[in-house]
């Protein structure tokens, strides 16, 4: 018998298929029916009745056979799947006192783990919840956003004008709706009698059919509502509004509010997410009327549409293309070259964070790739140490698989608790990132949700398999025998194992370089951006726009309000000038009148191709008011008046593409726009401005004396003596001294407009430098471990060296080459995928070139400094070793 | 053979093949041959339950098995008693004495 007590027990005998388990129950039933039919036979009964005799004994053989095989297949998988279990709560049991045994491992390991998730996280939350998320829209895929291009002026996605939206409404087929919104400024006269402004959207016929909204409280408009003077006047609430002047009450809907002194019934409220086109605090109907068709120059409107079922967008860009080109030949003045850009909503809703966000998903990814390497690195440094056990383990019967079990275990323990602080630092690291986001993002649409902790959790089991599979099949290919005899001396001359370590850490220098680059090439435009010339002084300059067409309807009584505005606003203490512009520099709600004009004296051009300028009207103090210089001639006086010869004055850009080789001063413009259209004398040139954009160029404009046109939408702009905030006050009192009644649009400093028009970019350059020196960091980690550990490995031939006279500088030279050798290759590497890389940033890039030769070296010299660094510590600790102890070493 | 076999009570099986098994390792067949010459065949085992019950008393890991060499050298799953499986054997072989002399007190009463 060759039974050993418990011998299952002790030694994990193979598991047995279904198959296995069958053949073994037909074996032993074969086995008893055999003997038993043999001892009948022994009696005498003859073998064909013996047999029978034993299968009649024996019962329901065959029902016998059905459940036990049954039952034991059941049990040896319900066994197996107990010791699976078992084993990985050996492996974690195992694993966990391995890390502990380690803790200054451990602890380097898991934070570099959890700045690798944390960032990777916290990035996801942004990409998820701005990106990733449906839109709140019904059929949402069915929206789309429909824009006038113009090929002349290389626009794409210009606002609308009245009549083309009036005739694509009516001409498409393809859609199913198409609806208008235009913004608009209400006066709500409050409690305390100060008028303030709302901003609203006027939105047409449809408008929340065509986007696919649902209001939160209340209904959208009806559609009687949006016929010109209906009954009774209503709006929506947006959902901010509703919150911080109703905190939030439900009861608000059928309350009445005083806008423009007429009462509004609020009929509902939208949810925080329905803003398309943009957040504002209301929304009220409208309806354009038959004259409205005339007006096709100049757009100010946003026109969504909705397809068709089964019009894919590229059907209804056709079609609208089609509409487009009969409109220019029945309107060839004012729709030449105008075509339609069809835009679906989810593009254009993401298209403006889109390019940042990818931008910081590929950093984020390179900051995970480098901690992954390090991580890698730490667990190979330390699995030469540890090859003994494991060749012990080997020796002992633990397959390979197991071991590679096991070392993955380890490693996912690592992720767990890299995961556990990527959480943390995650949760800070999306405070930073909303704090520095440009973009406005719903409330609550950016944070630590399941998505994104299910990320969180993917993300640690990849970065486990990645950084620990490499160690884990190297140190699980248990050559037992030489483990064990090359244990003693703790693992060198692993010639691959080095070569692994070396590429390693020459792919995290790499990716540091790339990271590196495009954060100097990030930050240097920048740079580039803010040094341009504006054409205007900034500093110490307040602004507040008003709209008073209601208040004045005679242009000379707007003429007389802005200068007796003026004249009051300088006569202020720590006032320097005052004046009014119609068009201030980097407003948003500045008015932008983009006109034909032509040159006295000069033939007449072609209708579409007539020189077009921005014309501006500005009071006479709004020069010296915002310090813009005079190039030629003279500014705007008091004596340019409604009576006096009409006057302008242009930009340097005009001067240059239309006056190219004679002095405009003189010269006579004839203007379709603002005012008289008799010809207007030049009396000057100014200096170009940068007007919406530090990036975009100078345009062609002329200027046009307000008391020659009595405009009623200006803004107001004081240069004060110092902080112009200290002057809000003050100057509001001066406004409503002379009315009021009026409202003040929006209060702003010049400094404030422009450090909002490059915040998306210095944002960029500071998330994005923030995560290089993470690279960074984590790179020179990666260097100071592997020239750690080659040195320590080293440290019997640096001995020999010393005693036979080495000096330490050479010591020190030898050492330190391997960290520089590393470095030098990585950068390399690092500057070759950089140089393919940065062309994908080529958008996001002002007056640098994605392979600008600065930013490179620059990035080379960090990182061979840092390198240096990273080196100098270990080889410093080699120069001090002593030569007897050393040697004495076994 | 002239009176019909009892039935076996419920859980009695169990304990016969506990009991045949404190003697030594052995094969169903040994098993079931063993029961029928103990008890004269008086009691009616039917191999069918027999090899059920073996086979639940090693799920239980009251008896365990290995396959080995039978006296005439063919494979044959041979069954022990595991030290679970003799403690158990002890409980129920008292219980069982206590539950028969009862039943037997009453008898002789009666």
């Amino acid at each position: 018998m060759a039974t050993i007590p418990g011998l299952r027990r002790t030694f994990r005998l193979p598991w047995r298929t279904r198959a296995q388990v069958a053949h073994d129950v037909d074996d032993e039933l074969a086995f008893h029916l055999d003997m038993r039919a043999q001892e009948l036979a022994g009696q005498g009964v003859p073998a064909e009745a013996a047999r029978a005799q034993a299968w009649r004994e024996f019962g329901d053989v065959e029902g016998a056979r059905r459940a036990l095989c049954a039952a034991d297949a059941r049990w040896e998988r319900s066994t197996r799947r107990a010791d699976r279990l078992d084993e990985l709560r050996q492996d974690l049991r195992y694993a966990a006192r391995q890390l502990r045994r380690s803790p200054g491992f451990t602890t380097v390991a898991a934070l570099t783990l959890a700045v690798g998730i944390g960032a990777t996280t916290a990035i996801f939350s942004a990409v998820d919840g701005v990106l990733l998320r449906p839109l709140p829209y019904a059929d949402a895929d069915r929206v789309v956003a429909l824009w006038q291009s113009d090929v002349a002026e290389g626009v794409e996605r210009a606002d609308v004008s009245p009549g083309n939206f009036l005739d694509w409404r009516d001409r498409s087929r393809a859609t199913d709706g198409v609806a208008a919104a235009v913004p608009f400024g209400f006066d709500l006269t409050g409690a305390d009698g100060r008028p303030e402004t709302l901003h609203a959207w006027l939105v047409t016929e449809g408008y929340f059919e065509v986007l696919g909204a649902r209001p939160l409280l209340g209904r959208t408009f009806l559609p009687e509502e949006y016929a010109p003077q209906g009954q009774t006047a209503v709006v929506l609430l947006g959902y901010g509004l509703w919150q911080q002047r109703f905190g939030g009450d439900r009861n608000v809907v059928g309350r009445t509010l005083t806008l423009d002194r007429r009462p509004y019934v609020i009929v509902g409220v939208l949810p925080p997410d329905v803003r398309y086109p943009a957040e504002r605090d209301l929304w009220a109907p409208t309806a354009f009327a038959e004259e409205d068709r005339r007006v096709r120059s100049g757009g100010y409107i946003n026109v969504i549409a909705r397809l068709q079922p089964g019009v894919t967008v590229r059907e209804a860009a056709a079609e609208l293309d089609a509409i487009a080109t009969q409109l220019a030949r029945e309107h060839p003045r004012t729709n030449e070259g105008v075509g339609v850009t069809v835009v679906p909503l989810r593009e254009q809703v993401v298209s403006e964070v889109k390019p940042a966000l990818l931008l910081l998903a590929g950093a984020v990814a390179f900051i995970l790739a480098i901690a992954c390497a390090n991580v890698a690195n730490l667990l190979l440094a330390r699995g030469s140490r540890r090859r003994r056990e494991l060749a012990v383990r080997g020796a002992l019967g633990a397959s390979r698989g197991r071991l590679v079990r096991q070392l993955l275990t380890e490693s996912a323990l690592l992720a767990a608790l890299g995961c556990a602080g990527g959480l943390v630092l995650a949760r800070w690291g999306i405070d930073v990132l909303l704090a520095l986001a440009p973009v406005d993002v719903p409330a609550g649409q950016v944070g630590l949700d399941l998505r994104v902790l299910a990320f969180a959790l993917a993300a640690s089991a990849v970065t486990a398999l990645l950084f620990g599979l490499a160690p884990a099949l190297r140190f699980s290919r248990a050559d037992v025998r030489g483990g064990l005899r090359e244990g003693a001396r703790g693992g060198s001359g692993d010639l691959a194992g080095r070569r692994l370590r070396a590429a390693l850490v020459v792919g995290e220098i790499a990716l540091a370089v790339v990271l590196l680059v495009g954060a100097g090439l990030l930050g240097r435009s920048l740079f580039s951006v803010l040094r341009v010339e504006l054409g205007f002084r900034p500093e110490n300059r307040l602004a507040m726009q008003v709209f008073v067409w209601d208040q004045y309807d005679q242009p000379p009584q707007r003429v007389a309000f802005f200068e007796e505005v003026s004249a009051r606003l300088a006569a202020l203490p720590g006032v320097r000038a005052a004046g009014a512009v119609s068009a201030l520099p980097f407003l948003e709600s500045r008015i932008d009148i983009e006109s034909p004009f032509r040159i006295d004296g000069r033939g007449e051009s072609t209708a579409g191709q007539e020189p077009r300028a921005y014309a501006t009207v500005a009071t006479p103090g709004y020069f010296p008011a915002i310090g813009m210089t005079l190039r030629r001639g003279r500014l705007f006086e008091a004596r340019d008046d409604a009576e006096a010869p009409p006057v302008a004055l242009i930009n340097e850009t005009l001067a240059r593409r239309y006056f190219a080789n004679e002095d405009p001063v003189g010269k006579r413009l004839v203007l379709s726009v603002t005012g008289r259209p008799s010809p207007r004398e030049i009396v000057g040139v100014v200096a170009d401005t940068r007007q919406t954009a530090l990036e975009a160029e100078p345009r062609p404009e002329l200027f046009v004396p307000h008391a020659q046109s009595g405009f009623g939408s200006m803004t107001i702009v004081v240069r004060t003596a110092s902080d112009p905030r200290a002057l809000v006050d003050a100057a509001r009192r001066e406004i409503w001294a002379v009315n009021k009644d009026l409202p003040i649009y929006a209060t702003e400093t010049l400094d404030g407009l422009l450090d909002a028009s490059v915040a998306g970019r210095r944002s960029s350059v500071q998330l994005v430098g923030s995560l290089a020196v993470l690279a960074l960091v984590l790179a020179a980690l990666g260097i100071y471990g592997v020239v750690s550990f080659l040195t320590g490995e080293r440290t019997h031939e640096l001995a020999v060296r010393v005693a036979l006279g080495a000096r330490p500088r050479d010591i020190l030279a030898l050492t330190m080459r391997d960290g520089l050798a590393l470095a030098v290759v990585g950068l390399a590497t690092g500057g070759a995928v950089a140089a393919a890389l940065t062309r994908l940033l080529r958008s996001q890039l002002y007056g640098v070139t994605a392979t600008d030769p600065t930013t490179f070296a620059a990035a080379a010299v960090t990182l061979v400094a840092v390198a240096l660094v990273a080196s100098y510590l270990p080889a410093r600790r080699a120069v001090r070793v002593e030569p007897t102890r050393a040697l004495q070493a076994p | 053979m002239a009176r019909e076999p009892l039935d076996l009570l419920q859980g009695t099986l169990d304990v016969l093949i506990l009991k045949t098994l404190s003697w030594q390792p052995m094969h169903g067949y040994g098993v079931s041959r063993w029961i029928r010459q103990r008890t004269d065949d008086v009691l009616a085992v039917e191999d069918a339950a027999l090899y059920q019950a073996l086979h639940r008393l090693e799920r239980r890991r009251w008896v365990e098995a290995e396959w080995g060499l039978s006296e005439n050298n063919r494979r044959a799953k041979y069954y022990q008693l595991t030290a679970e499986g003799r403690k158990q054997f002890r409980a129920e072989a008292a219980t069982w004495r206590r539950y028969a002399e009862a039943v037997f007190k009453v008898l002789e009463t009666a």
